[in-house]
């Protein structure tokens, strides 16, 4: 039925021609699981070694092998599924060139479900391949920072802001406002009621919140007619969105470990140097002072957090700490991933994600939003900006786009170590 | 104070609000004009009323104006994890405090749990309150002694306040116990029913502010808003105590501590001079010999190393950093 009491009949004709055809739609392929030698070469390295260790576990127990095998667990079956249905593929094809006609006719039934199966065990084998984030599992801490410029990055820096909110919101995360810190001066107003914002962090208080929106750290840009612009000019402003790992408000011993001098986010107390930025003077019951500001200053690496959020201090320098953490963490990682990636050959460096890079642009004027790295054009931008169901599909071909990258940076990994080994592809895990 | 100039007037009113240049002669800068008038937002938010919301904010703009502190206004002020109603007639808690009392707490080891704590004049309870949460909710008996009823009856708020916030647990309801008495009285103390050593903490915030200090001294907002009796020491009739008009508290307060002789003790104290002072008392003290850690902590006691004094031939341990604010005896 439609909700309209009468429409025109030629115009519901023309919708339908129109309609949902997917002409101007545009995806990001993910259909094209074609396993590279290598990555098969390696998947069948790594299940040899799993039945090898299941073969040792059963006679005496270790747990060090035990912790292995677990690892290589997920890949050795996603293999033996895949060499299955490869083999009963074969099968079928043999089945077609038989003389019976009846038998053909089954095998041609049943060739659409395997290859169906075939095409998903082979994407499943080449998630389990792909190295996990060392932070996948974390919630995140979402930081918007307009770029420099006018108030128009801040005004739009805002819109970001609550798309993730309202993103988070539909889809049912958990979220906190950590710090938003706004200005609303007098005459200027955004459109849409956009506040003009100079710092804002949303916490997802989701586990795996982090390899979620890991993606979505870059350059965002817009391009619009500010709500301020007199004479109708479109401008261009960037804000630029870091993600960071973060920790379960009640963490146990064995994720939220900080206090370990291994992990990413140990930080030496005597390392980081705190204020209060609160004025000298008498103190005490002599005056009343409301500032509850903390700065803390990281040392060696001279990373600064201010927080001032709150009314209470207490709640400033808990939030100020966890932030200052999160930073250094993922300083220490993207070192690292530097490290690794001097190693690799240098074409996959458009693969990595650092500060500078613009990865999406929010066109107002075309009502398109576009990702840069995925390829990927979608139209209706008031609901990517509502955080509607057209963001999650931007934000899973980006995902789509990054395990292919991940797995990518793997092979070269492994081309690599064997070209160095000059040994069967037997590189080291991970990074 | 030095004059704030007239372009900051006008930046403000430009990058913050219409409303800010209200708050900008009492919070002086910039960033702090911001945040107060973020949280005076953030408090007109989530209170509905029938009166429009930029009404509200500008009345509680033109009160803070006016010197109102912030605290009154909105009515609560955050201390350590809990949040403590203010009412004028009570002192608000000040930051000090709290990091005087998160020293305390780190002093004290599980193994000496459960705890009996005294507050002596304790206004709004934040001090028993922030020591129980920090220590043990549970296994702490906390009780209050002050003066003004409005006071004792703003405490027994800030306990329900705090168990409905559950930032304490309900069981405190019956571990927690304010009086209304004058401690000057030689009888306000038998109603407690302590026996001598049965005290493990006499923590006090007493009135400090000489007369004098109370006029040149002190913040207008403080002066104006906040309760004298909570400030100057005025008793009456003028006692006997031979000492300071600001440090009579301190004399009787350590007439207290002889006569119940708990573990520990935290007076807070208005400058180091003063603590200097309070330190003489005590070592000039008979009875308290037996208190052989004597110190005064500073605004910070825990951050940055400490100095030694001598007084009266013997060396007294200042920690910390900042103004001289707490002296604190131990006898274990």
């Amino acid at each position: 039925m439609l909700a309209a009491p009468w429409v025109c009949r030629s115009c519901v004709r023309s919708l339908r021609r129109i309609g949902f055809s997917q002409q101007f739609l545009r995806r990001a392929s993910t259909d094209s699981v074609k396993l590279p030698p290598a990555l098969l070469e390696r998947a069948r390295f790594l299940t040899a070694e799993h039945d090898q260790l299941t073969a040792q576990l059963a006679t005496n127990f270790d747990e060090k092998i035990a912790k292995r095998a677990g690892e290589v667990h997920r890949i050795a079956d996603a293999f033996k599924k895949f060499e299955h249905a490869k083999a009963s593929l074969q099968e079928l094809e043999g089945l077609l060139k038989s003389e019976d006609a009846e038998m053909r006719e089954l095998a041609q039934e049943d060739l659409e479900a395997t290859n169906e199966q075939l095409l998903e065990s082979s994407r499943n084998l080449s998630v389990a391949l792909t190295p996990k984030h060392p932070f996948a599992d974390m919630p995140c801490l979402i930081e918007v920072v307009p770029g420099p410029g006018g108030t128009e990055g801040r005004f739009f820096a805002d819109s970001v802001f609550k798309m993730y909110q309202a993103y988070c919101v539909n889809k049912g995360f958990r979220v906190k406002v950590v710090q938003y810190l706004a200005a609303d001066s007098t005459g200027e107003k955004g459109g849409d009621g956009e506040t003009a914002l100079q710092e804002a962090v949303l916490e997802v208080m989701e586990e795996g919140a982090y390899a979620h929106f890991r993606g979505e750290a870059g350059m965002h840009r817009v391009q619009r007619v500010p709500a301020t612009e007199k004479s109708g000019r479109t401008h261009t402003s960037a804000v630029a969105v870091w993600v960071l790992p973060s920790f379960a408000e009640n963490a146990t011993a064995s994720d939220g470990d900080w206090d370990n001098p291994e992990s990413d986010f140990y930080i030496d107390p005597a390392e980081v140097k705190s204020e209060k930025m609160r004025a000298s003077g008498a103190g005490g019951q002599h005056v009343n002072k409301t500032e509850s500001a903390i700065r803390l200053t990281h040392i060696p690496t001279g990373i600064t957090v201010s927080m001032q959020d709150s009314r209470s201090q207490h709640t400033n320098r808990a939030d100020a700490w966890r932030l200052l953490r999160s930073r250094i963490a993922q300083k220490r990682r993207e070192a690292r991933e530097e490290a690794a990636r001097a190693l690799r050959s240098s074409v996959l460096s458009s693969a990595q994600l650092t500060r500078g890079d613009k990865i999406r642009t929010y066109n107002y004027g075309q009502d398109r939003c576009t990702d840069h790295r995925a390829g990927l054009d979608v139209h209706n931008l008031p609901d990517v900006l509502r955080g509607g169901d057209t963001l999650g599909r931007v934000i899973d071909a980006v995902h789509t786009w990054l395990t292919e990258k991940d797995i990518q940076a793997l092979l070269a990994d492994e081309e690599a170590a064997a070209a160095a080994a000059n040994a069967p592809a037997k590189g080291k895990k991970g990074k | 104070m030095p004059r704030l100039p007239p372009s900051l007037f006008w930046k403000v009113r430009q990058q913050i609000s219409p409303f800010a240049p209200l708050l900008l002669p009492v919070c002086r800068t910039l960033d702090s004009t911001a945040n107060e008038l973020r949280w005076i937002k953030q408090h007109v938010n989530s209170t509905p009323s029938l009166v429009p919301q930029k009404l509200r904010i500008w009345q509680a703009c033109l009160k803070r104006e006016r010197g109102m502190p912030l605290q009154y206004i909105l009515g609560t002020q955050p201390f350590g994890p809990l949040e403590i109603l203010c009412r004028p007639g009570v002192l608000i808690p000040r930051p000090e405090t709290e990091s005087l009392i998160y020293h305390l707490s780190s002093l004290i080891t599980p193994s000496e749990l459960p705890l009996k704590i005294l507050d002596l004049c304790t206004g709004t309870g934040c001090i028993p309150f922030l020591l129980s949460s920090l220590l043990s909710p549970a296994r702490t008996q906390i009780t209050g002694v002050d003066i003004s009823p409005s006071a004792i009856s703003l405490s027994y708020q800030n306990l329900n306040h705090n168990i409905s916030l559950s930032h304490l647990p309900s069981s405190a309801l019956e571990s927690t116990q304010f009086t209304q008495s004058d401690i000057f009285d030689p009888n306000s103390l038998q109603s407690l029913r302590y026996q001598p050593e049965e005290l493990d903490i006499l923590v006090s915030n007493p009135p400090y502010i000489s007369p004098h200090g109370f006029n040149t001294t002190t913040e207008r907002s403080v002066r104006l808003y906040e309760p004298r009796l909570a400030l100057v020491p005025e008793v009456d009739p003028p006692t006997q105590y031979d000492c300071n008009p600001e440090d009579v508290f301190y004399a009787r307060l350590l007439e207290i501590v002889q006569e119940l002789r708990p573990k520990r003790v935290l007076f807070e104290v208005g400058d180091l001079e003063q603590a200097l002072r309070v330190v003489e008392m005590v070592l000039r003290e008979k009875g308290l010999k037996e208190y052989k850690t004597v110190e005064i902590w500073r605004d910070e006691p825990a951050v940055g190393g400490s100095e030694m004094k001598t007084i009266d031939g013997r060396t007294i341990k200042v920690k910390g950093q900042g103004n001289g604010r707490g002296v604190f005896l131990c006898r274990v």
